[in-house]
């Protein structure tokens, strides 16, 4: 977007996500640190710097959880993708609340000691050939790191600088760091808790966000027509029938070389761009045309199919493909044109009033 | 796909049709996290009775110092809480322990003035700054009675005294592992929890086989649930176990 | 340990020394939209502290050329892949820690090894 940078691009459906996203923190932090104690009603107490601790690194666990559930649900139902809008700043709230869980731990853990605090941290466990007694706090210092990788590159500088596509490839280490803070927890405190709710909790919460993600996998794998390559032309290949494309929407086809299009049908015309978005790689195919303009269900940047640009102040560019018709049947260059260039829309006969 | 499914854009008004399904997803969010706090939050273990009785005041006993395998006091002239004839484990404040200051002390009489630390039959003082309150005086100390208990194999876990004894709720376990290594380095006295009492001591000070303090095998199987060989002493009123880190099992 | 502190530190103190630069000279010159725009240049800092090697090597690439390549296809193709492995890699831990859990063996009594005296 040719626009000058803020801090924090605000809208009032990002203030009401906000509010929401701090309500939901707010109110688990301080049920736990203030109302279970006296529900709890231990004499004497745990300590509340563990206390902390223990509300502070669940909390970043079910805001991870939530995250992750995010993406597959709004590809499982596009209703949800309201969801994904704002997902940035709630990643950024967890960024927080897992660096606060590990001040508290390191500011009780290895404090009072005459080892400096963070050589104490690194240096007091070593054993890490053994499974039990594992110095688990290693997973957790790797699932903070990636947080804060993320959290810290997640203004829009970072994806216009790194282009969409490292951009999206560093932030999939929310994948390892998910999986980091299952072993930070599972070789750390469900080892020396007697009470079974917690280590139940977490595996709900992880089979959930395993499930929703290879359903959401198996979904985007059959919405994409494969197509078939035409021997007796080289770089065409056959797709669907033209009128399989329902009017202001796409169809999605895989290619050769696994990139995706997106064949747009506006009028009685079909046009074919690259199914992804120049801002975070959105998937364009399920986006909405009007007058030649699609809208990106993601963040909602537009392109016109014709001429894969984005209408002007903007400035993105996109691919175009070229189409042609034989027998009925779309079938597609693979060979992409250079980024924004005008491809006449290809005119498909109107279905006979039978 | 149907034509009349509503379209989401960030920067517009969002399409009434999805507020309803908005609103409830962020009531059943607010919800889940609320009912995830209590569920987690009131589940948490009992850390136990131990505590630092801050409320029984300082404490200042004379008694006979002895400072291996870690530093101990058996009560020569006691206080109102801590009867004469005890034997009583030294820490200092935080994750020190009282050495080097007690091996520095030249006689084996010694005031010292800290904060009891208990948890059923665990004691331990807490001595804040050793070198003002850990002073030799004059006197003879009269000789530790010290018997044999014989060779055992125990089970249990090995925890730092002081953590267990109330000075973090809880203070053992795996989660807790890393703090009472930091603990038992920095000097303060670990001790064995066994499953069932021994010859009418449920924990006693764990030390190497040497009489050494606790060697990189035994430190790394802190906090876990182990069986392991070594001869029981018992010293005043305390039962130290000089454990042979050879024998350790992993429990299942 | 010490080395990995230093080691920590001494990446800190670059990556300091590379915000400094980027942000005063460098992020004007290779991004039209942060021209002027001066408000949201402390918010890249930590980003800055961290990933430092990334930013010189685009630095270096943006003053190269003046056309920003653009992907065609998404990492959203990669997702299948990624969803299973995290599938089996969350299972097996879990799995595994709750197959390693330790019960307070309470049953396990003390036995005396020699022959009381």
């Amino acid at each position: 977007m040719s626009v000058k940078y803020v801090p924090v691009q605000w809208g009032r459906f990002k203030v009401i996500y906000d509010v929401i996203a701090i309500t939901m923190i707010m109110g688990f932090l301080w049920i736990f640190v203030n109302v279970t104690p006296g529900i709890l009603n231990h004499d004497p107490a745990i300590n509340p710097q563990i206390r902390n601790m223990r509300a502070f690194g669940s909390c970043a666990f079910f805001l991870l959880t939530a995250i992750l559930m995010i993406g597959p649900l709004a590809r499982l139902d596009d209703r949800f993708l309201p969801l994904l809008y704002n997902r940035r700043h709630l990643g950024v709230l967890t960024g927080f609340v897992a660096l606060s869980h590990a001040s508290f731990v390191v500011r009780w853990y290895f404090v009072f000691s005459p080892t400096d605090r963070y050589e104490a941290l690194l240096g007091t466990n070593t054993a890490y050939d053994q499974i039990l007694g594992f110095p688990f706090e290693a997973f957790g210092i790797f699932a903070l790191l990636c947080l804060l990788v993320l959290a810290t590159t997640s203004h829009d500088f970072w994806l216009k600088f790194l282009t969409p596509r490292i951009w999206k490839d560093l932030h999939y280490l929310i994948y390892p760091a998910y999986a980091a803070v299952i072993a930070h927890i599972g070789l750390g405190a469900l080892q020396s808790t007697e009470n079974p709710t917690f280590g139940v909790i977490v595996f709900l919460c992880a089979s959930l966000v395993i499930i929703l993600h290879l359903a959401a996998a198996r979904k985007e794998h059959r919405t994409a027509d494969a197509g078939v390559s035409s021997e007796e032309y080289a770089s065409w290949r056959k797709l669907f029938r033209a009128d399989t494309v329902k009017e202001g929407f796409a169809r999605v086809a895989r290619l050769s070389n696994g990139e995706r299009i997106a064949v747009f049908r506006h009028g009685n015309r079909l046009s074919a761009i690259a199914n992804a978005c120049a801002h975070q790689n959105g998937p364009l195919g399920e986006g909405r045309i009007a007058d030649c303009i699609v809208t990106c269900p993601w963040h909602g940047f537009q392109y016109d199919v014709t001429t894969g640009q984005s209408p002007a102040p903007f400035t993105e560019k996109i691919a175009t493909y070229n189409l042609r018709l034989r027998d009925g049947y779309v079938e597609v260059d693979e060979s992409p044109n250079p980024y924004g260039t005008v491809v006449t829309p290809l005119a498909i006969p109107t279905p006979s009033m039978s | 796909m149907s034509d009349k499914r509503p379209f989401f854009v960030g920067y517009l008004p969002t399409p009434r049709e999805l507020r309803l399904l908005l609103i409830s997803v962020a009531v059943a969010a607010i919800t889940a996290f609320v009912v995830a706090a209590w569920a987690v939050g009131t589940t948490q273990d009992n850390p136990g009775d131990g505590r630092l009785r801050f409320d029984l005041g300082r404490q200042t006993i004379v008694g006979v110092l002895e400072t291996s395998p870690y530093p101990m006091v058996h009560v020569t002239h006691g206080t109102d809480v801590i009867a004469t004839g005890e034997t009583l484990m030294l820490a200092g404040a935080g994750k020190f322990g009282v050495e080097p200051h007690a091996s520095r002390v030249d006689s084996p009489v010694v005031e010292v003035t800290g904060v009891l630390l208990n948890r059923g039959d665990i004691r331990m003082l807490q001595v804040p700054n050793p070198r003002r309150n850990l002073k030799a005086i004059d006197g003879e100390g009269p000789s530790v009675n010290s018997k044999n208990l014989g060779r055992w194999r125990l089970a249990g876990e090995i925890c730092d005294g002081k953590c267990l004894a109330g000075a973090m709720r809880p203070g053992r376990g795996i989660a807790h592992k890393a703090c009472a290594e930091l603990c038992i380095e920095g000097g303060v006295p670990p001790v064995f929890v066994t499953t069932q009492p021994v010859a009418d001591h449920e924990f006693m000070l764990i030390a190497n086989g040497d009489g050494e303090p606790l060697n990189s095998e035994l430190l790394e199987k802190v906090g876990v649930y182990i069986s392991l060989e070594g001869e029981l002493i018992q010293r005043g009123s305390l039962a130290v176990f000089l454990a042979n880190h050879e024998s350790i099992e992993v429990l299942p | 340990m010490n080395l990995v502190i230093l080691f920590v530190q001494v990446w800190g103190g670059i990556g300091a020394v590379v915000a400094l630069v980027f942000l005063i000279f460098g992020i004007s010159r290779i991004d039209e939209d942060a021209r002027g725009a001066l408000s949201f240049r402390p918010l890249l800092i930590p980003g800055i502290l961290i990933i430092w090697p990334l930013v010189i090597w685009r630095w270096w690439q943006l003053t190269g050329t003046t056309t920003t390549s653009v992907t065609r296809s998404a990492p959203r193709e990669s997702h299948a892949i990624v969803a299973v492995v995290l599938a089996v890699i969350v299972s097996a831990t879990l799995f595994t820690t709750e197959a390693i859990r330790q019960e307070w063996p309470s049953h396990l009594a003390p036995i005396r090894l020699d022959q009381a005296q």
